[in-house]
């Protein structure tokens, strides 16, 4: 009975539309680059280039598990405050004597345990992404706070916090960990099954399980990435203050999620990619950083990062409606 | 009749723009030339209808024969592509919803469209509520809708939530909702699908009592006995085109469905005989969530028919049989030896596939490629280790879509963008590349247009040939009918009757369907 109001004269996607959004973006990037560079005296110090780069990174690791999530039409919104926890579970370790590789692992291994229990709360509980997620927040929050007593635990291991103001080649430390993390990921999400499964369930969970998808499986799966890019960022960041605190990395949920869907990601599912976040960060990194050296006020900074997430995705919305 | 007229002067407001009331038996809408295309597509090639004041009019046609489209366009949800409409003599738009509602013209869909969570009397005011100094009257509005629901003799409170009733008294709330606000011209989109023959009744009582009040009625079905019992005209559709308009009175079945099929049936279902081969399946007493006590079995090379109206269990037997949903009693046997079904994955490694009832919520991943799409069962055989051979992926997508004739520029095109019959075609092309022994085709050609339709049962016959057995699901009789080797009848979840091929009159398997 129902009569298509579809033409046959299907749109035919433009050959590397991906590949046209992320040079755009990519453009963008490099435009801020060139625009502070001319404004400012300061932006093109390897000083402030190495701060950018270590800013940016820890921004880019979260955006990328975030985006798997947000690929299965879900959302976490505990990343920061995984980061938070897991800098005081690796401080509380190394205190306690555990040697640095496994107080490193076990914190990893945490950061799976927290994204199979948001896994769990969604596939066998049925709550919703937003809630269960938003649910550790606040208590992950908690007990950090409660293990340090409310105050920070320091980490002596020089080793350790070394690492995060270490280059190599040339280039910091922390932002090789975006490459190590990236190109596992890039695999992951476009080059393997696990990946076609992740946009299959954010597209359509019944139509993905009916063709033999294990949709329960591939939620965990999502949910267990995110949260350990974030302890692996927690690690990162304990490193780079040496210190263990549960409060700290407060808000990066919304740098992750705004990085994110700037690369290009949609929060309805089934559209994302991995490059797109990570130059996502970077252009959020950079506008700070730019506000920083330009002398804009610190709340002003908050408006402007505001103002640009609007107009950003915004435009890319133009973009898909044009496509369409 | 005073619980309406108390509320439907409220109304006169947007009722008395037919001002100038068109006496009975004359016209009061017209159509000429009413044309609409979507693309290169003529969903409705021109057409001439006449409505007259006061009748009820019947539309009758295949499905894709143009109803849905005639039906968008008189209520302004979709614009004309080329032609007039005349409402009381003068020439009409009919561009937006509003506009078709403030001229007195209504709808009431086959899908109930209503706020499930709000109250009947709620949904009866949507959009017009009761207000005093900008607060809502809740007490005022259940009242009135009270009364106009006993007026029409519902059997309904006005206070319950709309989830809370059947989906046929959803259908009646939308009737009197309809009812209610000033309507001179209202169209009935197939109500009777989803109802209990008490519920049609009363429905029938409704539509004629409306006629007695001097509405006009369009009255859309494909069941000939409720055409034959309200109509006073009946016009027919096929193919996009208007056949022809008739009087109740001066024809018959026979005529109407040569004028709805104008070809023979042999042409369209052409089926062979097929040499039938061993058992691939067979379930005993197999109970689940919406079905009961259902043995059947499918054999190599032959089609098995599961006749219902919707919602009678035939796709939920489906669906456990295919481990989606869990089993609460009964054994199935598979080639033989008894299996257990568990979840889909092990109906697939067993080899069954199924073509889902609604492409829209289970078959397709839309706002995906169509590559994608028809990969998406065998993933698994196209990964080397971590990854997908990216050659043998493109490759047999292309091989689908070039052997299924899918009319698409590259494998690229989002499934959405593809018409109901590509659609479908993508669906198959999924479980064509993943392979099996047992084929579930359920509702395979709703929407689809009729050369798809033939080449849809081209394919059944080719799946047959190599020793396949095929399960066929339609609320369509025709289709069940002429196809398969073995038709059972669902009725409330359970298998009444079981028929070979053409044993029974279409009359009987339609009464055992219904349950007379």
């Amino acid at each position: 009975m129902s009569v298509e109001t579809t033409t046959e004269t299907a749109p035919v996607p433009k050959k590397g539309m991906n590949i046209l959004f992320g040079l755009t973006l990519l453009g963008l990037l490099l435009f801020l680059w060139l625009l502070l560079g001319i404004s400012t005296t300061s932006f093109w110090t390897s000083n402030n280039i190495s701060n950018l780069l270590r800013q940016g990174a820890m921004t880019a690791i979260l955006a990328v598990g975030q985006t798997f999530v947000i690929i299965t039409a879900g959302i976490d919104l505990s990343v920061g405050a995984v980061v938070g926890f897991s800098s005081v579970t690796v401080a509380w370790l190394l205190q306690h004597g555990v040697p640095l590789w496994p107080a490193m692992g076990i914190t990893l291994l945490v950061g799976v345990a927290i994204g199979a229990f948001h896994a769990f709360g969604i596939v066998r509980m049925g709550l919703p992404a937003f809630i269960i997620t938003l649910a550790t927040l606040t208590s992950l929050r908690g007990i950090g706070l409660l293990v340090t007593n409310g105050s920070t635990i320091s980490i002596s291991d020089e080793s350790f916090t070394n690492f995060s103001r270490a280059d190599f080649l040339g280039i910091p430390s922390l932002f090789w960990m975006v490459i190590v993390v990236a190109i596992p990921a890039y695999i992951f999400l476009h080059l393997s099954r696990w990946g076609r499964y992740l946009f299959a369930v954010g597209s359509n969970s019944e139509a993905a399980r009916l063709s033999g998808v294990n949709v329960n499986r591939t939620i965990y799966l999502a949910y267990i990435l995110s949260s350990t890019c974030a302890a692996f960022v927690g690690l990162l960041l304990a490193s780079r203050i040496g210190i263990g605190n549960a409060t700290q990395a407060e808000g990066w949920e919304l740098q992750a999620i705004a990085s994110s869907v700037i690369g290009g990601t949609s929060l309805f599912g089934a559209v994302g990619s991995v490059h797109g976040p990570l130059l996502g960060a970077f252009i959020l990194a950079t506008i700070n950083n730019g506000a920083n050296l330009l002398n804009v006020n610190a709340f002003v900074q908050r408006i402007i990062t505001g103002v640009l997430i609007i107009v950003i995705v915004y435009f890319d919305q133009l973009r898909r409606r044009g496509s369409r | 009749m005073t619980g309406l007229q108390d509320v439907s002067h409220r109304h006169e407001g947007t009722a008395a723009i037919a001002k100038h009331p068109v006496p009975k038996g004359e016209p009061i809408l017209e159509l000429r030339g009413l044309q609409k295309k979507y693309g290169a597509v003529e969903a409705l090639k021109p057409a001439n209808i006449t409505f007259l004041s006061g009748e009820i009019h019947a539309i009758v046609g295949e499905n894709g024969a143009g109803k849905s489209t005639l039906i968008k366009l008189l209520t302004g949800v979709i614009r004309r592509t080329a032609g007039e409409v005349f409402w009381c003599g003068d020439a009409v738009q009919l561009a937006t919803p509003n506009e078709a509602i403030s001229r007195g013209i209504n709808a009431v869909h086959q899908e109930v469209v209503l706020c499930r969570h709000l109250s009947v009397a709620a949904n009866m005011f949507l959009g017009d509520e009761i207000n005093r100094n900008g607060l809502m009257r809740k007490r005022a509005m259940t009242d009135a809708a009270q009364a106009v629901l006993d007026d029409l003799g519902f059997n309904l409170p006005a206070a319950a939530l709309l989830s809370d009733l059947t989906i046929g008294q959803q259908q009646l709330v939308a009737t009197a909702r309809a009812a209610m606000r000033g309507t001179q011209f209202l169209i009935f989109d197939e109500p009777t699908a989803y109802l209990t023959r008490q519920e049609s009744a009363q429905l029938f009582r409704l539509i004629r009592r409306l006629q007695g009040e001097g509405v006009t009625i369009v009255y859309i079905s494909h069941r000939m006995e409720e055409v034959f019992e309200l109509a006073d005209r009946v016009s027919v559709l096929r193919d996009g085109a208007h056949i022809g308009t008739r009087k109740i009175a001066e024809t018959n079945d026979a005529e109407l469905i040569s004028m709805m099929i104008n070809r023979t049936i042999e042409q369209i279902y052409h089926k062979e005989t097929l040499p039938i081969g061993a058992t691939i399946v067979e379930t005993r007493g197999l109970s689940g969530p919406g079905f009961s006590d259902v043995s059947l079995s499918v054999r190599a090379g032959e089609i098995v028919g599961l006749y219902g109206l919707i919602g009678a269990g035939r796709s939920e037997f489906a669906l456990g049989l295919y481990g989606r949903q869990p089993l609460s009693a009964g054994e199935v046997y598979w080639q033989g030896s008894k299996v257990k079904i568990r979840n889909e994955r092990d109906a697939m490694d067993l080899g069954i596939a199924l073509a889902p009832e609604s492409r829209r919520d289970q078959g397709l991943c839309l706002n995906l490629p169509i590559g994608l799409n028809i990969n998406l069962p065998v993933f698994d055989r196209l990964s080397r280790g971590l990854t997908i051979n990216r050659a043998r992926e493109i490759e047999n997508a292309d091989r689908q879509i070039k052997d299924l004739k899918i009319k698409t520029p590259t494998r690229r095109v989002l499934a959405s963008a593809m018409s109901g019959g590509n659609q479908q075609k993508i669906v198959i092309g999924k479980w064509l590349s993943h392979g099996a022994k047992l084929f579930i085709f359920d509702e395979p050609t709703v929407g689809v247009d009729v050369g798809t339709k033939a080449e849809i049962y081209r394919l059944f016959a080719r799946l047959l040939e190599q020793g396949a057995g095929i399960i066929l699901i339609s609320s369509y009789l025709p289709e069940v009918y002429e196809l398969s080797d073995r038709l059972h009848v669902f009725r409330q979840g359970k298998l009444v009757a079981s028929h070979t091929y053409r044993s029974a009159s279409h009359e009987e398997v339609l009464t055992q369907a219904i349950g007379v």
